[in-house]
This record gives structure tokens, sequence and C-alpha cells, in this order.
């Protein structure tokens, strides 16, 4: 090996084996004791952080489900009292969509990203652990508020003139609006890093049509965030300013308008749906290729497919307002575009079909829940066609139909290819297998569960129950139908309760994984089982899409990073090729106290706008302690 | 064998480049000529609209072009390292998209008066 450490620095070119990986996790890991676990910037360690904390909400979620179905299995029962209902189905979604559905997806990437375009680190790694605090902050402000009664009850959309003052005279609504805020502004921040590090921080030879799909699918997910986010931001941030210091937005009496309320909402809303199924499409791909043994067919056609469905989920949110009064032919011109984004998710769901049909699929629990996934997101999709139309949209809006539907689209398009991810990449983050057994349980009363559930909701929806009722009168006729969806609702439950009790087991007492229990093909499967603090011991060099199959002897690999200081490999865009090595940064509690002290004006300001002026100067303080230049190698140069 | 080491000077980014271009011109467009539109022709939007659809499918004219005179055999491998012609496939994806799009609001400038802003 050529040694071209400089004078100054000790380089990995000038160690192997032992020693080196010796050195570099000495280098790259977290600091021991509480003090170093709230310094951490690992994108490892965030990462599970990210995905425990998801989960953790989605059971919270979940529970309230089950407390909805129970209270709906009869007629006229009296489980929960209408204003309870109401915090509960609202905070059933909210939860759902911005504390699960959202986070978990970007929990992944933080955590798979790096490890699949090969380098050490996510870019801005103290970012991402102010976004995980942020996370977490804004999460339990929510269930906190809930547990105290001041649960938001507007529903997950908070439609005004109902979330305004005049409505809503409590607090309820503003935890709600700063809900939103605290969990935008870490989805935003995780969006950032990802693109940095496709852009920037992949693996020499890793050119743009060798990255992984999941990646390719989280970095479309992250410019869909980085464009909805802030029209809900600035909706959320609009209502809590009517509400405080009227400044009546959404006040006809003074020139504002309830339906531009609506219009925000829903331009960020229906990306919502795409921001939380575009991942779960890149977790199908890259457990579709190892199972069926070859890669995906037609990589380019995905990746196109991926981008357009991104940049077609912007033109169609007024397919949410169609009974608002809109002239009818623009509704028209939106029906149009809600039917053509059906184009490039049906391509996808070809290629995938083609792959299986064409290659020699080992049917482990991961493909089953791939299967499950193709199966149920399809039903969703073809509801989905329907209700684009106008007048079936006029009909079924606000019945359960409508719940049916997009149950169908994000549980089917986005929790089935989700739990298949846990079981895939459950052993590279553990070190384990999970129970294939169990997986298989889990798996079949999954399915079964949440067709039980679901299904009877169509048929409820064309009879005409309408959503978000406590109660219903035993005339209706609608008991049976619902009874069964509550029974289908609990085996479902059932079915994540053996998940979890799988994750448990298996912690303990699942078998040892390897480097690559599933003969993947991708560079996460390249290191060891959990992987390094480092990752890599030396970064990769890519040939090949699917590297590990290309060059399964050994990989090759480049040198010549500092092993006395934390450096990543910055590459070019497109052909990525090797450019200069970049510091990255020391473990810090500054994300930490940023964080806190921005909780601390979040939740201030939905009391008083006076939080504004005594809630920045601490979030100065923290930002210039962050950057504070520390003595470092990397401050010197 | 990559577009880059055959035809070096190949646009094979131009339906990457030319299909937003053309989107986003048309969007800001038919809001600008409304008051035109509104007062002279309908047919202003409408032969914008046409010609920026044009625009964007000769887009993908170019990049196709790119694509048959360089595609090489990383794509029947698919072993990837061909970023340029992969470049030019998304550029004939892209180029077709936009047009599409430009063709929804043509439709939109056929139905709607403009005077109706």
């Amino acid at each position: 090996m050529t040694v071209l450490a400089d004078e100054r620095e000790l380089r990995d070119d000038a160690l192997n084996g032992l020693e080196l990986a010796t050195r570099l996790e000495r280098l790259w890991r977290t600091p021991s004791g509480l003090l170093g676990a709230l310094m951490s910037v690992d994108h490892k360690v965030i990462g599970r952080r990210y995905i425990v904390t998801a989960f953790a909400f989605l059971l919270l979620g979940g529970a309230l489900a089950i407390l909805m179905r129970i209270q709906l299995a009869g007629p006229e029962q009296t489980f929960l009292s209408p204003d309870k209902y109401n915090q509960i189905f609202t905070m059933h979604g909210s939860t759902m969509m911005f504390l699960f559905a959202v986070p978990v997806m970007e929990a992944f990437a933080v955590y798979l990203v790096p490890l699949m375009v090969g380098t050490r680190n996510i870019a801005f790694p103290r970012l991402n652990a102010f976004s995980y605090w942020m996370f977490l902050f804004g999460g339990c402000f929510l269930w906190i508020s809930f547990l105290l009664n001041v649960g938001p009850d507007v529903g997950w959309f908070a439609y005004v003139p109902l979330s305004s003052l005049q409505y809503t005279p409590t607090k309820r609504p503003d935890v709600w609006a700063q809900m939103i805020t605290f969990t935008e502004v870490a989805a935003l921040a995780v969006s950032v890093e990802i693109v940095v590090t496709v852009f920037k921080l992949r693996a020499p030879g890793m050119t743009l049509d060798r990255i992984p799909l999941f990646v390719w699918a989280m970095l479309v997910t992250s410019f869909l965030v980085m464009f909805a986010m802030p029209s809900i931001m600035v909706a959320s941030t609009s209502l809590i300013l009517d509400r405080l210091v009227n400044t009546r937005f959404y006040d006809p009496s003074s020139g504002g308008h309830p339906l531009l309320w609506q219009h925000l909402f829903w331009f960020f809303g229906h990306p919502e749906v795409y921001i939380i199924f575009i991942p779960g499409t890149g977790m199908v791909s890259m457990i579709l290729g190892t199972f069926a043994r070859r890669p995906v067919i037609g990589y380019p056609v995905v990746i196109l497919s991926l981008i357009a469905t991104g940049f077609l989920s912007f033109g169609l949110w007024v397919h949410h307002m169609f009974v608002t009064g809109l002239p009818q032919l623009g509704a028209g011109l939106f029906t149009a575009s809600s039917m053509l984004i059906a184009v490039p998710s049906g391509l996808q769901i070809f290629c995938w079909l083609a792959t299986l049909w064409d290659g020699r699929p080992v049917y482990r629990t991961p493909l089953l829940f791939v299967i499950g996934f193709i199966v149920v997101f399809v039903l969703g999709g073809l509801s989905g066609v329907m209700v684009a139309s106008v007048p079936i949209d006029t009909q079924v809006h606000d019945t359960y139909f409508v719940v049916a539907h997009f149950h169908y689209v994000l549980i089917g398009g986005a929790v089935f290819p989700l739990i298949g991810a846990v079981y895939y990449w459950f052993p590279k983050i553990t070190g384990r297998m999970l129970s294939e057994t169990l997986g298989r349980w889990n798996f079949w009363l999954a399915l079964i569960g949440f067709n039980v559930a679901f299904f009877p909701m169509h048929i409820l929806g064309l009879i005409g129950m309408p959503r978000r009722v406590y109660t219903y009168t035993a005339d209706m006729d609608w008991a049976h139908l619902n009874l069964v969806s509550s029974g289908g609702a609990v085996v479902f439950a059932i079915s994540f309760a053996i998940l979890l009790a799988n994750v448990i087991y298996s912690l303990r007492r699942g078998a040892l994984a390897g480097d690559n229990p599933w003969d993947a093909s991708t560079l996460e499967w390249a290191t060891s089982s959990p992987p390094p603090p480092q990752n890599f011991d030396r970064i990769p060099v890519v040939k090949h899409r699917d590297p590990l199959w290309f060059d399964n002897e050994s990989l090759p690999v480049v040198a010549g990073l500092s092993i006395e200081r934390r450096e990543v490999l910055l590459t070019s865009l497109a052909e990525a090729e090797p450019q200069t090595r970049e510091a990255s940064p020391e473990p810090s509690v500054w994300p930490l106290i940023t964080a806190i002290a921005t909780t601390i004006f979040f939740v201030g300001s939905i009391f008083t706008p006076w939080a504004v002026l005594w809630g920045t100067p601490p979030m100065a303080v923290a930002l210039i302690g962050w950057f504070w230049p520390s003595g470092s190698r990397e401050d010197e140069e | 064998m990559t577009v880059n080491d055959a035809h070096p000077r190949l646009l094979y980014w131009a339906g990457v480049a030319l299909g937003p271009l053309a989107w986003g011109i048309n969007l800001q467009g038919v809001y600008a000529l409304a008051h035109f539109s509104c007062e002279t022709t309908r047919l202003t939007g409408t032969i914008m609209s046409a010609v920026l659809a044009v625009v964007a499918l000769a887009g993908t004219v170019i990049s196709a072009r790119a694509v048959r005179r360089g595609a090489g055999a990383e794509w029947a491998e698919a072993q990837g390292g061909g970023p340029r012609t992969f470049m030019a496939w998304l550029g004939v994806g892209s180029g077709i998209l936009f047009a599409l799009v430009i063709a929804n609001q043509l439709a939109a400038s056929l139905m709607i008066s403009p005077c109706l802003r």
C-alpha cells in the first residue's frame, strides 16, 4: 500500500486491520455516560432513537384507534364521550401522520442512507441531533397536552372556522398548530441532511445511476418535504397568529377566507401522502431485489416514476376540496391530474411484478410484507381513482368510504413496506435475526386483520355512515359491519403485538445475523452488524449498481482519510469522483440545548406574543454555543 | 462507452432542463398574459402553452438522440456507471412529463375564459 499520509496527520492508509478499526472506533464512537448519550451526533444512534420513538407513537396512535373501534362496535355506546372522541380521532390522525409516518421514514433514512452511500456520517450531524430532539419534544408536547385534557379536537386538518378562536376558545387548536411547527422543523432539517448526504457524500464510483433505489426515494421525498412543508408551517403559524393577535387571515368579516386554510393545508396535505408513500416504494424496491435474487427491472423507469410522482403530487390538492363549491371545470382539471398520478405508480408496480416474475423469489417475511403491500395498495389505488372523480367524490365525501380508501393507501403503501423493512434491516441494526415463525404470524394476522377492519368501511361509507361521528343509532343498520370492522382492528392490533414481542425476544435471543444474512447487494451489508461507529474502516469504491453481487470477493476501497480527527470524503454530484476531505463535527450538547430553548419559545408563543421577545435570546445563546469555535483543527484551518 | 466519450457536446441534459423551464414560463405566462388575453384574444395563452409544450418535447427529442447515440452496454448489464446516459433517460421522461403538465394547462386555457381571473 502506498503511504500518502502527510507529516502532520496520520491517515487510514498508514494502518491496517484491527489497529485501524480500533483507532477509528475510538475516534467516531459516542461518548459514554448520560451526557455522552445526550451529545451523540452518530447517525446510527440518532436513527435508532428516531425509529424507536416513532414506533412508540405508532403504539399510542394505535391504542387510540382501538378505543375508537370499541366505541363504534355497537350503536349508541357510551364508552367515550363526544368530547373525548373528538380529541381521540384528532390525536389518532395527528399522531399517525406527524409523529409516526413521516418521522419513521426519515428515521430509516437517517440510519440507512449514509451506510448505503458508503460514508461515515450523515451531512450536518448536529442538525440531525437537533432534529431528533425537536421531534421528541413536539411529540411529548402533544401527548402531555392530551393527557391534561388540552388535546386538539378539531381533526388532523384543523379546518377553520372550527379551529378559530370564536368556535374553539380553548388552547386545543394552538397545541395542534404548534405541534406542527415542531415536527416540520424536524422534518425539514432531516431533508436538508439527506439531500446533501446523497449529493456530496457518496462513495467514489457511485454515479447517479448506481444509487440504491431507497436512497433515490428518500432524495425525492426530501425535496417534497422542502417544498410542501413550508405551506403547512405558514398555515399553522397564521392560525396561531389569528388566535393570539387577531391577524384575521381566515376571518371573512375582515377580508380573510376560510378556503385559504384549506388550500394551504392541502397543498401540503396531498404531497404528505407521497412523503409517506415514496419511501415505502424505496423499501419495496430494496427488499424485492434481494429476495427475487435479481436487480429490480427498469431501474431508470422506477426513478423516473418516483420523480414524476413527486412532481405530480403538488398538482392534486384540490381533489380534497371538491365539495367546497369550486367551479366544476377547475375541479375537472384536478380530476385529470389526480388520475394522471396513477400512471407512474402503476409503472413501478409493473416493474416490481416483472422483477418477481423473472427472479427466483425466496418467500421470507420481508417479501411477504411486500406482496401484501402490492395487494393492499392496488386496492387503495383503485378506490383512489374512484374518489378522484367529482361525481363519486361528491357522494362519498366525509363518509367511511374515504376512511377506508386512505387507510388502504397509507397502511398498504407505507406500513406494510415499513414492517417488511423492519424484518429486513433489523439484523443490520441489531446484529440479530427476527423470528421467521413469529414473522409469518405477524404478516398473516396483519393482512387478514387489516382487510377485515377496513374493507367493511367501504360499504359503510356507501350506505351513508359519515366520518367523525362518535356513535350512531340502531336503526341505521350499520352495527354489524362496524362490529366486524372492530373485530378486524383487534386482530390487526394483535399482529403489532406479535411484532413487538418478536423484537423484544430477538434482541436478546435472536440468531446472530452476520454481516449480510440475506446476501443483499448494497453497501450497508458490506459492514458488520451492527455497524461500527465509523461505518466502514475504509470508504468503499463502487463499480456496479449492486456492488456486493459484483465484487463479492472483496470490495475495493479508497484510503487517505484522517484517523486523528473525524473526516468524510466529498465527491462530485453526477460522477461521484473524489473532490476533497471534509471535517465532520464532534459530539455536542448544544443541539439539545438549542432544542430546549426552541421548545420554550414555541410553547410560550401559544400563550403570549411576548414569548417571541423573551424566547429568542436563549435560542440565540444556544446557537452561539453551537457554532462557537472549539479549538479543533477544523476550526483552525 | 458513455455519451460523453462518443459525443462530448451532445445535450444529454436537454430534457431535464427544457421541460421544467418551459413549464415554469408557461405557469407564470398564463397569469401574466391573462389581462391581455381578456382584452384581445383568448388564444394568447393557448398559443404560448402549445409552443412551450413543443419546447418541452424538443428537450425529450434531444435527450432521446443522446440516448440513441450513447447508450452503452452498462444498461444491458444493469451495472450503471453511465450517468450521462442516465441523465439523458431522465431527460426523455422529464420532457414528456412536463409537456403533459403544460397540455393540462393548455386545456384549461381553452376552456376557461381569461376574463374570469
